[in-house]
């Protein structure tokens, strides 16, 4: 695959046209009015209009009223390597509502982290939007120029990294590293950005003194919960975590996920999370975004998802997890691997893996069908919008399913 | 069954040592104890899981079985054979053969610049087994076959990093299984890898033990994977064993407080009910660090049901039927727990003044309603 050139211009966003608007927006990159009741405001006594009127620094200017929280749409991401491009996220649409915390699930490679970078245009240097829209209270972030964004970056859609220790510097103290972004996004003093951080430190349930010590003389869990004080900082209306409790203990990832629950509870966060540990997105979010190879496969809220899922990949992927509630030793396996995204297949992208792929799902690339109860699936299983099983809890397996594999002899 | 490995009070203390004068006259200023007195029996053609979060020494206890870490104290019995104080290569090469190791991850274990072939071969080379060259390509290619890396031919030759992550677990497994072990020391296999290649190498794991009688050790922090996995289930906390028993029985009626507040937060993929939620014991602060070991029973100043006698006395392991044993003094006569209580009655002050620099978690909800009650009022 030879590249061609127009790829390799530089982003629709650093145009010049756009300028004038973006530093419009930018101005008021000092300013820390409280959100005034307005005409930004969403349909007053809705959820989103009350969330909406607890943050503490005004909308955007360019905000559009009524808008949701973080729409995107058709979002294409690719990596440009000496052999083509990759295509990691290709045309990937959802909706985070205000309030509400959304899970993107999938394994390595499936592109749900180049999907949560996107958003912040955090791309590494390689990565390139490819199309599609971002948009932020109906902000399209995608052709922003760098300048512009900073507006929206961290102060409107922050993110707790998945390496504590990594994304910490070490030699600053993490007072003063959780300060930083108040000083620097809200032009606040130093004084009073220490305070803020202070504040932020023991709203993550770690005493305030201890916001002196370096990241390495804390604990695993107490970085993270640094993190997240760190990305709460400036308010934002988004708050994304990448695999945010991965690299811990079990008891500890209980710890921070409860305390994710009570920052929802109590700030109405609104929350992304990425993670390929499906149980910790049954355990906290409201909806569930399943990714295969860059594409959607699966959406709807938990309740709906994990207990009667209905793409074959998403059936395939929570019955190959450990259920300490559930029968042992009842694991599947997904033969195969998921396909080089520099080719990929022309139709399904789970197809050569996929037990009930049909001719169809070789060719055609499958439509994304809404089902009455919210769950949004691409598969050619499900020809219509109505759909017969719509509504109703599915068993799990379809017509001329394969029988669970059983792993070993039980007992 | 026959046994196959025992350890009988196995302790491992690390020295910590000061400054350079202490250094020079050999005089530690504090011990580490990462390992304290562990008792555990493997038997033929079992699979026992060691599950622990970091730090509890599920891996040193490992590294002690395969003789990389010199044991402070205890024995270790292989086979009927006591292995204890055998060390140096010539010594411990027949003990090596039967015993191997296999590393969590398989992007560090495998060297970049050596073929598939070469690092399975290795080992045959270095212990000299096999007369002939054919007879050990002849084991190689059989070895990374029953890894499931089938035809050989196709992966012998290859590199590392033309493999993806569960091939080269595989690879690793192979290295391992080239020497016909008996015993195999795993050390979180599968913790690298995606959810769909994980069960394909437990699947292996399983296969392998039926086909050629092996006997695991799979230490892991998952307490899921050790459900799925294994017969036996042994749960550490900071170098001690809290309970052991068959899996079935330590997941279901679990009789220690740790174990129990372990399985109650052990995520499941199905959305927990307002029920579920309520039973979740989630324990206050972390594990403390191994030089500052609690009085008494280690586990104290973090449990829920923790009463005058746990703060003085180490508890034995308890027998509380059906091959289950807990050490908690609750279960003494093999009594079963009082209900734990949730989440907040747990009060952090109990964490010991001395740990408690190192240990601060989530404070009491009291404690953390004024800092959220003020940052909302800003916001008003």
């Amino acid at each position: 695959m030879s590249i061609d050139p127009r790829d390799l211009r530089p982003e629709a966003g650093d145009a010049l046209v756009r300028r004038e608007r973006d530093d419009a927006d930018d101005e008021e990159r000092h300013l820390a009015a409280p959100a005034a009741a307005g005409p930004l405001d969403p349909h007053p006594g809705t959820a989103a209009a009350d969330i909406r009127r607890r943050r503490q620094y005004a909308l955007p200017k360019l905000a559009v009223p009524n808008a949701p929280l973080l729409e995107v749409t058709d979002l294409k991401a690719h990596f440009r390597l000496e052999s083509g491009w990759v295509r990691a996220v290709d045309g990937v649409s959802f909706r985070l509502n205000d309030g509400e915390a959304l899970g993107l699930a999938g394994e390595s490679g499936c592109g749900k982290t180049t999907t949560a970078l996107s958003l912040v245009r955090l791309l590494p240097a390689n990565g390139r939007i490819k199309g599609g829209k971002v948009e932020l209270f109906g902000i399209d972030l995608v052709p922003k120029s760098e300048h512009a964004l900073r507006r929206y970056r961290w102060r409107e859609i922050s993110i707790v990294f998945q390496g504590a220790m990594n994304a910490l510097n070490p030699v600053r103290r993490v007072r003063d590293q959780i300060a930083e972004p108040i000083e620097v996004r809200l032009g606040q003093s130093q004084r009073s950005a220490r305070a803020k951080a202070d504040e932020l430190l023991e709203l993550v349930g770690i005493p305030k003194r201890r916001g002196m010590a370096y990241p390495h003389e804390l604990s695993g869990g107490m970085r993270q919960r640094a993190m997240i004080a760190m990305a709460l900082a400036c308010d934002p209306a988004v708050v994304i975590g990448d695999e945010p409790t991965t690299a811990l203990d079990v008891m500890v990832q209980a710890q921070i996920l409860q305390l994710l629950e009570q920052l929802r509870r109590d700030l109405g966060l609104s929350l992304i999370l990425i993670t390929h540990d499906l149980s910790v997105i049954a355990e906290t979010c409201d909806r569930v975004l399943v990714m295969y190879a860059g594409r959607v496969a699966e959406e709807g809220p938990v309740g709906r998802v994990f207990t009667a899922p209905r793409h074959p990949y998403t059936q395939k992927l929570l019955s190959s997890f450990p259920n300490i509630r559930a029968d042992r030793r009842t694991l599947d396996v997904i033969p195969g691997q998921p396909p080089d995204l520099r080719d990929p297949p022309p139709g399904c992208r789970f197809a050569p893996r996929c037990p009930f792929a049909m001719d169809v799902c070789r060719e055609v690339v499958p439509p994304e069908v809404l089902f009455t109860d919210g769950v949004r699936v691409a598969c050619h299983l499900y020809p219509t919008a109505d759909a017969p099983m719509a509504g109703q809890a599915f068993a799990g397996e379809l017509p001329g399913s394969v029988p669970r594999v059983t792993v070993g002899n039980a007992g | 069954m026959k046994e196959l490995l025992r350890l009988e009070n196995v302790e491992v203390h690390f020295p910590i040592r000061g400054g350079v004068a202490d250094t020079f006259l050999r005089r530690p200023i504090g011990v580490v104890r990462a390992v304290d007195g562990i008792d555990l029996t493997i038997n033929e053609g079992e699979i026992l899981a060691l599950v622990g979060e970091s730090g509890s020494g599920k891996t040193t206890t490992g590294r002690v079985i395969v003789k990389l870490t010199r044991q402070t104290g205890g024995r270790v019995v292989f086979d009927g054979q006591d292995v204890s104080d055998r060390w140096g290569v010539r010594r411990l090469r027949d003990y090596r053969r039967r015993v191997q190791l296999i590393f969590q991850d398989p992007y560090e274990t495998l060297n970049p610049k050596q073929t598939i072939h070469d690092f399975v071969i290795e080992p045959l080379e270095v212990n000299g087994i096999g007369k002939t060259g054919q007879e050990r390509e002849e084991r190689v290619v059989r070895a990374l076959e029953s890894a499931g890396l089938r035809p050989a031919s196709q992966f012998a030759f290859r590199f590392p990093h033309e493999l993806s992550g569960g091939q080269r677990q595989r690879v690793v497994i192979a290295g391992a299984l080239v020497m016909d072990p008996q015993l195999i020391v795993a050390d979180e296999p599968v913790s690298m890898l995606d959810v769909s290649i994980r069960t394909e190498l437990l699947r292996l794991m399983l296969d392998l033990r039926q086909a050629r009688g092996l006997t695991y050790l799979f230490i892991t922090h998952d307490l899921s994977l050790a459900w799925v996995l294994a017969d036996r289930i042994a749960v550490m906390y900071l170098g001690k064993i809290m309970e052991i028993g068959p899996a079935e029985q330590v997941i279901r009626d679990p009789h220690n407080p740790y174990t129990k507040a372990l399985v109650s937060v052990s995520p499941t993929p199905t959305p927990p009910s307002a029920g579920e939620r309520m039973k979740r014991t989630i324990l206050v602060g972390e594990t403390p660090d191994a030089a500052h070991v609690p009085p008494g029973c280690r586990f104290h100043p973090r449990c829920p049901l923790a009463f005058d006698r746990c703060r003085v006395d180490a508890p034995p392991l308890f027998d509380v039927g059906g091959g289950q044993r807990s050490a908690c003094w609750l279960n003494e006569g093999g009594r079963s727990l009082p209900v734990m209580p949730v989440t907040t009655g747990v009060v952090a002050a109990e964490t010991p003044a001395d740990a408690s620099d190192e240990v601060a978690g989530l404070p009491p909800p009291g404690a953390v309603e004024p800092a959220a009650a003020r940052s909302l009022d800003a916001r008003r």
